[in-house]
């Protein structure tokens, strides 16, 4: 498997706070990647060095085997990007800014026509023809992932793509990740640990512009197998009997928390 | 060539839907109806006034009296809205963040001024010829137009002005990313040059000469030798600031 | 009479054109909901200010959502 990105010793800082500190991974081909840390670790940073929209200190990002050097954009050939919050020109409809956009990357006029049917469809925008300045979040975000995907990039690069969205926002564009990993190679980054539990089949965590942890979800899961587990039972269960039951036995729980009906799953039973 | 010609009619589609050129248009054909309007009226008006009695009897209106308005609403007013309107030509995208997306799609940062100086230079264009046309067109027909001289530098020369004042416009919205910033950098240079102009020996290289002094020249009580170095002078800011706003760019982080 | 014949082709385009930008101004101001700067009121006050006031508002307070 080759690596689509690697990131060598990369290292930022805006005046004297180091925001990115020596960062060092890579990112194969057909994986989704997943991108986590807090709010401020550098994930944003990182991705923007990466199209060449930031200077890096020092250290090396090669896309696709190419070297990325900022204000040049000849590596975002081979790469989408969706932003957390895309901004369009407003004054424009769905179908002329694709067209915009494959015109700037030089796709042929049928490709761009063919393209952007399929993409608007793929992403739940076809025959929507108003502006986009009337646009809702979610809408601006599908719509974001299909000019992304216009010049099938081999890298789409995701930034908080969910974290703007209400749960079913986030539940559709995460429905679309899934269904373009087959042709591209997907990083998304977040904070919102579940999304990642859903989609990405490998890791990266970031904290102060570190690595603290990566790998495939599968080895991650293997190396730092839980000491514990938990037991669930209904809500009849009565809960002093099944202590006193442990306690007879020399079983003694470290914990007991009582399970509550997740809202998310609540709002989800509701809405749909 | 094809990424350049897309944002450029990007540009168009912006400034028609935004109804700037819709701006642009109506405030330049109005003053080009205002300043023969103008002209003709300030005699009558002042012979009917009489101002304590006295009569005061103004030599009738000619055709030179026309295009001294139309130098006067074009250089001042027309140009201030010249500025308003194209200030934000560059901020709107930093402010919105609508560049990241066609950066990211591989524009490259020099056809993003090359696209916006086009657009807003032919909308300058545009605008400046329906003035001159509607003025034009008034004035042959309430006067006899006379003898004028240098006609073509003189009308050339405040095209050329409005030109580097759009250029300063882009350089202040690239330098600081805001529409104030635009607005006061092409303002700030304009006050600039209108001090330098106290010393006359200045004055036939000063750009804003350009914008000022038109009507001396259509008289001939100013000759092309005091306007073509200022016309030299103004091309080569022109090019120079552009390529200063290209540099500039290529450097900024977005 | 006579003086507003000899004006007439002055004042007519001279009334097209302000008419013009302060009805593309109202149309505009209540088709739209929001403003990026001030409100309906003022907006539609202003549009009846000549030249400036709609200028004003396809400059400073149109917003394109």
């Amino acid at each position: 498997m080759t690596d689509v990105l690697t990131i060598q010793n990369l290292t930022k800082s805006f005046g004297k706070e180091t925001v990115i500190d020596g960062l060092t991974f890579s990112v194969p081909e057909g994986s989704i990647f997943g991108f986590i840390g807090k709010n401020g670790a550098g994930k944003t940073t990182t991705m923007k060095m990466t199209l060449g929209l930031l200077a890096a200190d020092s250290g090396e990002i090669t896309v696709c085997g190419e070297r990325v050097s900022f204000g040049q954009t000849a590596t975002n050939r081979h790469i989408g990007y969706l932003l957390d919050v895309p901004e369009f020109y407003g004054y424009m409809r769905p179908k002329e800014y694709l067209w915009l956009c494959g015109e700037i990357t030089g796709l042929e006029n049928a490709k761009i026509k063919s393209r952007s049917e399929e993409l608007l469809k793929l992403v739940g925008l076809a025959g929507i023809n108003k502006k986009i300045g009337s646009f809702s979040r979610g809408m601006k975000q599908r719509l974001g992932i299909a000019q992304a995907l216009l010049n099938e990039p081999k890298l789409l690069i995701c930034d908080e793509p969910t974290s703007a969205l209400d749960p079913v926002g986030r539940k559709e564009i995460l429905e679309i990740l899934r269904q373009v990993k087959d042709k591209t190679t997907v990083i998304f980054s977040t904070h919102i640990i579940s999304d990642v539990e859903r989609i990405c089949d490998r890791i990266a965590v970031l904290d102060k512009g570190r690595l603290a942890l990566s790998g495939t979800i599968a080895e991650l899961k293997a190396k730092h197998k839980s000491g514990g587990f938990t037991a669930t039972f209904d809500a009849g269960t009565d809960k002093e009997r099944v202590l006193g039951v442990l306690a007879e036995n020399h079983l003694q729980p470290i914990g007991v928390e009582e399970t509550e009906q997740t809202i998310e799953n609540l709002f989800m039973e509701v809405i749909l | 060539m094809r990424a350049y010609l897309a944002f450029t009619k990007k540009e168009f589609i912006e400034n028609l839907r935004t109804y700037k050129l819709l701006i642009l248009l109506a405030v330049f054909l109005l003053f080009g109806v205002m300043s023969p309007l103008v002209a003709k009226l300030v005699p009558e008006i002042m012979q009917n006034l009489g101002i304590g009695g006295i009569k005061i009897t103004l030599p009738e209106a000619t055709a030179m009296d026309s295009w001294v308005q139309f130098f006067k609403n074009v250089g001042q007013i027309g140009l201030l809205v010249l500025a308003v309107v194209f200030a934000g030509i560059m901020s709107n995208e930093f402010s919105r963040g609508t560049l990241v997306n066609v950066l990211t799609k591989g524009l490259k940062r020099h056809t993003v001024i090359f696209s916006k100086l086009t657009a807003a230079a032919l909308i300058w264009t545009m605008s400046y010829l329906l003035c001159l046309a509607v003025t034009y067109g008034y004035t042959v027909y309430f006067w006899d137009m006379g003898e004028l001289q240098h006609v073509f530098l003189a009308f050339f020369s405040m095209w050329l002005f409005g030109l580097l004042l759009v250029v300063l416009l882009i350089l202040g919205g690239t330098l600081f990313k805001t529409f104030i910033g635009s607005l006061l950098l092409a303002g700030g240079a304009v006050v600039a040059m209108t001090l330098l102009n106290i010393s006359p020996k200045i004055q036939k290289y000063n750009p804003v000469t350009l914008c000022g002094d038109n009507t001396a020249l259509l008289t001939g009580v100013k000759n092309a030798s005091d306007f073509v170095p200022a016309v030299i002078i103004c091309i080569a800011l022109v090019v120079v600031l552009t390529t200063v706003s290209v540099v500039v760019f290529d450097r900024k982080q977005i | 009479m006579e003086i507003i014949r000899q004006y007439l082709p002055f004042l007519i385009p001279l009334i097209v054109i302000e008419l013009g930008l302060t009805v593309a101004a109202l149309i505009h101001i209540f088709t739209h909901k929001t403003y990026r700067k001030g409100n309906r009121v003022l907006w539609v006050v202003l549009s009846f200010v000549q030249i400036i006031g709609p200028v004003l508002y396809f400059v400073i307070g149109r917003s394109d959502e």
